[in-house]
């Protein structure tokens, strides 16, 4: 029955991006062209009293600022509320605040010169907390609009106070999820071309929501829409992410265009877009629900507060879509939801995959196994007892039966996959008695409007043009994100005309080309645009079919097959000859039809009362479960994630690998929403700065996802066929959340689940500098020279050595900075300001050998982490320092980064050194005046300071090799799998005579102010028997050395008893390997 | 100014570049070979990996000088007379590419492990990629990918 549509093809624009010549934004150079860079505040709140770019101009390449004064149009915007700047004018609310943007000719001229811009400032205290945001006695963040309160929501039904009264047990819960952010891989970018036709300007570049972006550049330039030609470039990920920063991003460039005459190029750094580019809204929320003894639910408080940092944005959709859904997918007669959006000065808060989902099924469907727990009643129980059915009522009073309400039938599949009633079981034994992994499973399931339902203005446009050769375009006023809509719409048409796929070409949307087909959102992408399509294309089908029907001996369209490239009668009549699509349309063509066709979806009524929060909210729902098993280690808090089996209703599949992909990826970016990804802004400045120390998931950080597809086909859907993006994001984290429950007893209220969150119950911070605390009004604040506000490479030139003598003699007469590797030195000549200059050892081959004699092994400094990883003497004699070798960074970092460099950097979390400290290896340091030894644990002095003179190449590293035999045990904690900056390690090595620790070595890694042996633990070890309750005996002395040392720090309450317990599991180890 | 003499893809090049010039930008401006992506600068996400002397590197950690006399092989190179590789084939058949953008980063990555290793284990493909970040695929596909590839 299907041909093309529920089967697995290639995607249509695989081929351009698996070879490299996908176009993306950033890969635009055009003739003329202008480089931007932006100069952002450099505090988060307070009015701007000078700005100064005399030195600006300066800079040889400088070729135009722009600010406030210069915007030809609207000098605010936003997509209700007109509430942003995309050039402040003399206030600044947030950290990603832009005070002018400046263009020149080369990239290198307009950072230089945005870092000469001066600017003084009275600083305002700003407010970080949505929560004393609220209170009337805080200050107003934009007093023209007389309340902090962005928007509030408020739901009624049925009667709340009733149903608490009518309840038996009543319980108050409060959630808390934090800031997230897409953290796609390109970067945002945007090209503006002037265009004389239009006498505009044309806009490439990264952008999700073209008529959005349109709208907001014609505005801002004070120009007619048709004057704006929004041309997307390939799209390197969005999530809903590239809306508003990119559609402020045009606006500079086309205010620079203008301003010049030529075409202009903004790329951000990545942490350009960490400061600046909006995240997800952190939520308050506070739950009070009452309930039976048997587990039904009778009536639902909710209140929650919605951080929308420094301006509304898109705070009213997003909050909306919480008010209609916080309750999860259950029936209540009694519910009274608040929701309200409110200013800080954050970074501002907006779209992302989920867009108010998240937060609310985080928390209620952790509230659900509570509450069964309390019933004493299963997880699977509950939601069978409360959850929707064909017919239910929703909390805004719309009953469920236009489509199939498939609740449960998600739930029972996800469950029996994941083989969850077993396991449960299986783990509740295994974590009754006393071991260092605990097991835990969880699931969770929600309900999700689909589309942009009551609050929006929603349809969307298609062309399907078939051209006289039978080959196709198809355009839509939606945009490919990387999602596969291209391939699906491409399916649709080719389905719907019996047409190959490699018969039609997608056109990169155009807004000049297209009607407003509405933003790429809500994942309305298949199921709005799949209509669309379907319209066009059966639109152009009927025409064709109306000039051929003669000839199949046909009357009505319903009598014909459109398959494989042909038509024919459905009850094939011998004597009548199918016709190809091709004559068919050619025939067509001949005969002066048009074979072009506009498709238009209008979604189909919802409502909604703005008072009471009732009504049709949305025109159909899909359901979604999310099951999680989890292993967890007690002793560092670390949770492992073996498998997720996500079971979605996605009423049909269309494209099957686009649809498992949707799954994947929302699963793990789920994943990291729960446990990794941890936006850290402080007093309003962003501290979370680039991937280093934001971390999303590497393809080590999840076990396996199972995807289960459900097909209840929708009556509304293309095919049947509704949505599935943000569904596979939403559910992740509660499933491990009650997972996590399971496992060790521990209810956690707030995400994400750090190992600190874990471990201790709550995240740790590092304080801000009292430097760093807002300041009072009275305060003047001036930046002269600020430091590179975008950092990058300058100021350095390479001198390169023809050998190690050439370099010492180099080393001897000048001030320079030893080059090998790079990875450490390139990320800190990024940070720096001030020429120096760089002695490039990295081609001296006489640094890069190992070599082995009966005594010692001796490792070039030049040596690789991957040559030593390799090295099969290493390994033998030394195994504690290819594991930690083995752990360091990524593949691609152990190619480049040396040995030499990690020991000289003495970075404090340097993993080479704590095992050469072990080994007793002594470091051999080379200058023309001749060669030092240092031994290893001498050379380092503190963080990031050693022994080294300023004429000195740190040479060799001499191990001596161990003449006994050694057992080994070595542990580093990260927070994710791979790419970690180490939080701590250790490594122990130990020999015996007889039955007792003859020689004991415990070396800890990132815990100290540098990695050092611990010996006044190993002597408690030496000359006795290695057992448990010896093991037990260094627990007090070892809490004692570590709070002397680092007993103020504020992650010593972390550090201290997590290293205790590593260093019990890793003597453990010793005795479990001993037999 | 650095003078160096650098093989992309087969093709010899004397060039002469800023200091300051990664062979990330090398790559992409001075040679035009765009294929190769910029996602951080800081050598965490993989978009600029390519293979230099045999090995995986992030292109974005590797400065003008220390790139002289390299052999450097880019995604501009799997594809040979209009044929995609196998691996790219791979790729394409299992879901691997949704944006796209660690793409390129991803095959020469792969390409890397499996030129040294034709037939790695499941554990040896994800250490090979461990330094590759993707948003949308999950990983997953990805990893059947490589998978395929290397049967």
């Amino acid at each position: 029955m299907d041909n093309i549509i529920g089967k697995k093809v290639k995607r249509v624009d695989a081929y351009e991006k698996v070879t490299g010549k996908a176009i993306y934004g950033d890969d635009i150079k055009l003739v003329n062209m202008l480089y931007a860079a932006v100069r952002y505040t450099d505090i988060p709140a307070g009015k701007i009293t000078k700005i100064d770019y005399s030195d600006a101009v300066k800079v040889p390449g400088f070729v135009k600022i722009a600010l406030y004064k210069d915007i030809p149009g609207q000098k605010k915007l936003g997509p209700i509320r007109s509430d942003q700047f995309a050039i402040v004018n003399d206030e600044v609310f947030f950290s990603g605040d832009v005070i002018a943007v400046v263009a020149a000719e080369t990239k290198e001229s307009a950072y230089k010169a945005t870092d000469l811009i001066q600017v003084e400032y009275e600083a305002i205290e700003g407010i970080y907390d949505p929560r004393i945001a609220i209170k009337p006695e805080a200050r107003l963040i934009h007093p023209e609009y007389k309340s902090n309160v962005v928007i509030h929501y408020p739901l009624r039904k049925g009667n709340i106070e009733k149903g608490f009264s009518a309840s038996d047990h009543i319980i108050e819960r409060n959630y808390k999820t934090g800031f997230h952010e897409h953290a796609y891989i390109e970067p945002e970018t945007i090209t503006v071309v002037p265009d004389h036709v239009s006498k505009g300007y044309s806009v490439y570049g990264s952008i999700q929501n073209p008529f959005t972006t349109r709208k907001v550049v014609a505005l801002f330039m004070g120009l007619n829409m048709n004057q704006i030609n929004i041309c997307c470039s390939t799209l390197g990920g969005s999530f809903g992410g590239k809306d508003d920063t990119v559609n402020y991003m045009a606006c500079r460039c086309a205010l620079l265009s203008k301003l010049t005459g030529r075409p202009v190029k903004l790329t951000y750094t990545r942490e350009n877009s960490l400061k600046e580019s909006y995240k997800r809204h952190p939520y308050y929320m506070n739950y009070k629900v009452g309930f039976n003894n048997d587990g039904k639910l009778k009536a639902m408080k909710i209140n929650i507060i919605a951080d929308s940092g420094a301006y509304s944005s898109q705070t009213f959709f997003v909050t909306w879509r919480s008010v209609v859904q916080a309750t999860g997918p259950y029936e209540i007669e009694n519910v009274e939801t608040d929701i309200k959006g409110v200013y800080t000065n954050n970074t501002y808060t907006a779209a992302f995959r989920g867009f108010g989902s998240p937060q609310v099924i985080f928390a209620q469907e952790s509230l659900m196994d509570e509450i069964a727990e309390i019933c004493g009643i299963s997880a699977h129980k509950i939601r069978k007892l409360n959850g929707f059915k064909q017919g239910s009522k929703t909390a805004s009073g719309q009953i469920l039966n236009k489509h199939t309400v498939s609740l449960n039938e998600v739930i029972d599949k996800a469950l029996e996959k994941a083989d969850y009633h077993n396991k449960l079981i299986e783990y509740k034994k295994h974590n009754e008695q006393t071991n260092r992994y605990k097991y835990g499973i969880g699931f969770s399931c929600s309900y999700r409007g689909c589309s942009l339902g009551a609050e929006g203005t929603d349809a969307t446009s298609a062309i399907v043009s078939v051209q006289a050769d039978g080959s196709i375009y198809i355009l839509t006023g939606l945009n490919e994100n990387g999602q596969g809509m291209r391939t699906t719409f491409s399916q649709v048409a080719a389905e719907v005309l019996g047409t190959d796929l490699e018969k039609i070409v997608f056109l990169n949307p155009q807004t000049a080309t297209i009607t407003d087909g509405g933003p790429t959102v809500a994942s309305r992408g298949t199921l709005m645009g799949g209509n669309a399509v379907i319209d066009a294309a059966e639109k152009v089908k009927m025409r064709i079919f109306n000039i051929i029907k003669d000839d199949l001996k046909v009357h009505s369209i319903a009598e014909t097959v459109w398959k494989d490239g042909t038509i024919s009668r459905k009850d094939s009549k011998d004597n009548i000859k199918t016709i190809k699509f091709e004559a068919a349309v050619e025939k067509a063509y001949w005969s002066g039809e048009n074979l072009s066709a506009y498709g238009w979806f209008k979604a189909p009524n919802v409502s909604w009362d703005e008072e009471t929060g009732q009504g049709n909210a949305y025109f159909t729902y899909v359901y979604g479960a999310h099951v999680a098993d989890i292993k967890v280690d007690t002793s560092t808090g670390k949770i492992e994630v073996t498998d997720i089996t996500a079971a979605h209703d996605v009423g049909k599949v269309l494209n099957k690998l686009g649809a498992e992909g949707q799954v994947y990826g929302g699963v793990m970016q789920g994943f990291g929403y729960a446990v990794l990804e941890d936006y850290n802004i402080q007093d309003g400045i962003v501290k979370s700065e680039n991937f280093d120390n934001y971390l999303i998931p590497t393809i080590k950080d999840i076990g396996n996802i199972t995807p289960i597809l459900i097909e209840n086909e929708d009556d509304d859907g293309p095919f049947g066929a509704k949505s599935l993006g943000e569904p596979t994001l939403e559910l992740t984290s509660a499933a491990i959340n009650n997972a996590l429950k399971v496992a060790t007893g521990i209810q956690s209220y707030e995400l994400p689940l750090t190992l600190e969150k874990v471990f201790l119950g709550k995240n740790l911070k590092k304080p801000s500098r009292q430097s760093q605390v807002a300041v009072h009004d009275s305060c003047k604040i001036h930046y002269k020279y600020a430091d590179k506000l975008t950092l990058r490479i300058t100021d350095i030139k390479t001198r390169t050595p023809k050998d190690l003598k050439d370099a010492l003699e180099k080393l001897s007469k000048q001030e320079l900075k030893v080059l090998s590797g790079g990875t450490d030195l390139i990320i800190e000549s990024r940070m720096k300001t001030g020429k120096h200059t760089l002695l490039d050892i990295s081609h001296l081959d006489e640094l890069k050998n190992i070599k082995v004699n009966e005594n010692e092994i001796r490792i070039g400094c030049g040596c690789t982490f991957t040559k030593i990883v390799n090295d099969e003497n290493i390994k033998k004699h030394f195994p504690l320092l290819n594991k930690a070798c083995s752990t360091i960074g990524s593949l691609q970092i152990r190619n480049r980064g040396t040995i030499g460099g990690n020991i000289v950097n003495a970075a404090p979390c340097a993993d080479s050194y704590p095992p050469l400290i072990a080994y007793n290896a002594v470091f051999i340091l080379t200058s023309k005046k001749g060669v030092r030894k240092v031994s290893a644990d001498k050379f380092i002095i503190k963080n990031y300071k050693t022994d080294i003179q300023n004429d000195e190449i740190l040479t060799e590293v001499v191990i001596p090799i161990p003449q006994k035999k050694y057992n080994f045990s070595y542990f580093q904690l990260g927070r994710r799998n791979a790419v970690n900056i180490t939080r701590i390690s250790i490594g122990i090595l130990i020999s015996f005579e007889e039955d007792k620790v003859n020689e004991c070595r415990i070396v800890s890694g990132s815990l100290f102010h540098k990695p050092m042996r611990l010996g006044e633990i190993e002597e408690i070890l030496i000359g006795k028997k290695l057992t448990k309750e010896l093991i037990n005996t260094i627990e007090e002395p070892l809490k004692k050395l570590i709070d002397d040392e680092i007993g103020k720090r504020w992650s010593s309450v972390y550090k201290m008893p997590v290293f205790v317990n590593m260093t019990r599991d890793a003597l453990t180890e010793i005795i479990e390997q001993r037999g | 100014m650095v003078k160096l003499k650098i093989n992309v893809n087969g093709k010899d090049h004397n060039l002469e570049v800023e200091d300051t010039m990664r062979l990330l930008d090398i790559l992409r401006d001075v040679l035009g070979l765009t294929g190769t992506k910029e996602g951080c600068g800081v050598g965490e996400c993989g978009a600029c990996t390519v293979i230099m002397n045999g090995d995986a590197v992030n292109s974005c950690m590797v400065l003008a000088t220390q790139a002289n006399n390299a052999i450097i092989e880019t995604v501009e190179n799997l594809e040979r007379d209009n044929v995609l590789s196998k691996l790219q084939n791979a790729f394409v058949e299992e879901g691997a590419i949704q944006c796209g953008f660690c793409t390129p980063g991803m095959l020469m990555s792969a390409k890397a492990l499996l030129d040294k290793n034709p037939h790695p284990n499941e554990e040896q493909i994800k250490e090979a990629l461990e330094g590759n970040l993707c948003r949308c695929t999950g990983y997953i596909p990805i990893l059947n990918a490589v998978k395929k590839a290397a049967e």
